[in-house]
């Protein structure tokens, strides 16, 4: 037995084309769970007892369970729900909405821990400071704990579109065709297992280090203004 | 509605599951282990700036940081009987068990390289000096000053990875282990109860995930014993 490099270099082309998917698959839901996360870390920063639990028990149940079973959850819950209850079948609905559901539920618990950390992270003084000038709540928020917090979640942040990269391969096990997947596929197809998984390990880890790159970049950007130590950035 | 979820099954299915817990935690306590070791291994080039081995410690973590644990179970269940086919020997007929906990050691390996090295870096280097002024060996100063105070910082990062260890096993059904993911599969077979099962399932994750937090908690709690309170 030998590795076919060629076969690695066809499987290499033939994965790339599903890139913008996966990305679309990994990115999607960070972006709606950003939404989701900001509201569940203001409710676990509030008085609201019962909603403050509820927010609790989400956080730390998606948390506590593997990814694996939000994607299974959800995809059986929502067929056995429409077919048994609706009585309307989910054929049609392609698989891959499942998983976004999935993603986007488990990156709201997520995203609300780091960015209750974020806020927690800007010192009430500013807070104070803020409101003493005049501001309301809302300002408060917008134009100063907000940019801060941002800043600081930033590293968190980049873990956490590396960890849905990795986490989108998982979704080969309801048959999407992303990386893993469509890797499978021609794997099968040829019976060249490692060969295809190679060439998509490559492409995670190309796609993973562009991500740190571009994150120190933007993190290097943004906090420019930050001044700090005895010697002066430049 | 009883046939769209059936609460029943659930607490049905969760003792039948739990008969191949020790699977799970065999996987978990093993990679654990065997991680630890490694991850001191691969620690060391980076700590001691050893050229050469540390490139070769920075790249595999690099590497095991960019790829997802699914591809790495894969590259190895393929790829290891390859290599080792080279030499010579055949161990495609191995069982899958001994391919994951390969997989997860070298894992948590790269994770816990990191998390020493971070924890080691964290202990003032003036402390070492103070150590050796009063006539310490450096192993002396390694174990009783910088290690114990490297572990209290390193400890919180350390749960936190055998946490997302534990639920990472949960993908080793996979390549054909029969842990409780895999019995879940042979039960959702034998009765169509996908949904049941799956829920049974979370709840024994959910359940050993929150366990385990309350046991860190205790022994991040001694491991603080000495600091200095805030005073009131």
């Amino acid at each position: 037995m030998q590795l076919d490099f060629n076969f690695i270099m066809y499987a290499l082309k033939e994965l790339s084309k599903v890139i913008p998917f996966t990305l679309f698959l990994a990115f999607t839901p960070i972006i709606l769970g950003f939404v989701i996360g900001l509201i569940v870390a203001f409710i676990r920063m509030s008085d609201l007892k019962i909603i403050k639990a509820c927010a609790n028990f989400y956080v730390s149940f998606y948390r506590g369970t593997p990814v694996i079973m939000h994607i299974f959850i959800i995809y059986f819950g929502f067929t056995n729900l429409a077919q048994e209850v609706l009585n309307v079948s989910l054929n049609g609905i392609p698989l891959y909405v499942f998983v976004l559901i999935a993603l986007t539920l488990n990156a709201g618990a997520f995203l609300s821990e780091i960015i209750r950390s974020g806020i927690l992270s800007v010192s009430k003084g500013q807070i104070e400071a803020a409101q003493s000038i005049g501001m309301t709540m809302s300002q408060t928020f917008r134009r100063i704990i907000f940019p801060q917090a941002i800043v600081a979640a930033i590293p968190n942040l980049t873990n956490i579109c590396t960890a849905f990269l990795h986490a989108t391969s998982i979704a080969f096990l309801i048959s999407v065709t992303e990386i893993t997947g469509t890797a499978n596929i021609i794997a099968a197809s040829n019976l060249k297992f490692l060969e295809a998984f190679i060439a998509a390990a490559v492409i995670y880890w190309v796609i993973s280090i562009l991500i740190e790159v571009l994150s120190a970049k933007i993190e290097k950007k943004v906090t420019k203004h930050i001044r700090s130590g005895v010697v002066q950035n430049t | 509605m009883s046939s769209f979820f059936d609460i029943g099954y659930v607490f049905e299915a969760i003792p039948k599951l739990l008969s191949y817990l020790h699977i799970t935690i065999e996987i978990l306590v093993l990679s654990i282990f065997f991680g630890l070791i490694l991850g001191i291994i691969i620690a060391v080039p980076r700590l001691y700036k050893i050229p050469i081995l540390k490139q070769i410690a920075t790249l595999y973590i690099s590497f095991i940081r960019g790829t997802p644990i699914l591809i790495q179970l894969f590259l190895i269940f393929y790829g290891l009987p390859f290599i080792v086919g080279m030499v010579g020997i055949d161990i495609t007929r191995m069982d899958a068990f001994i391919f994951v906990v390969i997989t997860y050691t070298l894992s948590n390996a790269a994770a816990f390289a990191e998390i020493f090295r971070a924890a080691i870096q964290s202990v003032d280097y003036g402390q070492a000096e103070a150590a050796q002024s009063i006539g310490m060996t450096s192993w002396q100063t390694f174990s009783r000053i910088v290690f114990p105070q490297a572990l209290r910082v390193a400890f919180p990062n350390i749960a936190s990875t055998s946490i997302s260890s534990l639920k990472d096993t949960s993908l080793a059904f996979s390549i054909g282990v029969m842990d409780m993911m895999g019995r879940g599969d042979t039960l959702i077979t034998a009765t169509m109860n996908a949904l049941e099962v799956y829920v049974a399932l979370a709840i024994i994750y959910y359940v050993i995930v929150l366990l385990l937090e309350y046991g860190y908690k205790f022994i991040e709690r001694y491991l603080n014993r000495y600091l200095v309170k805030e005073a009131i």
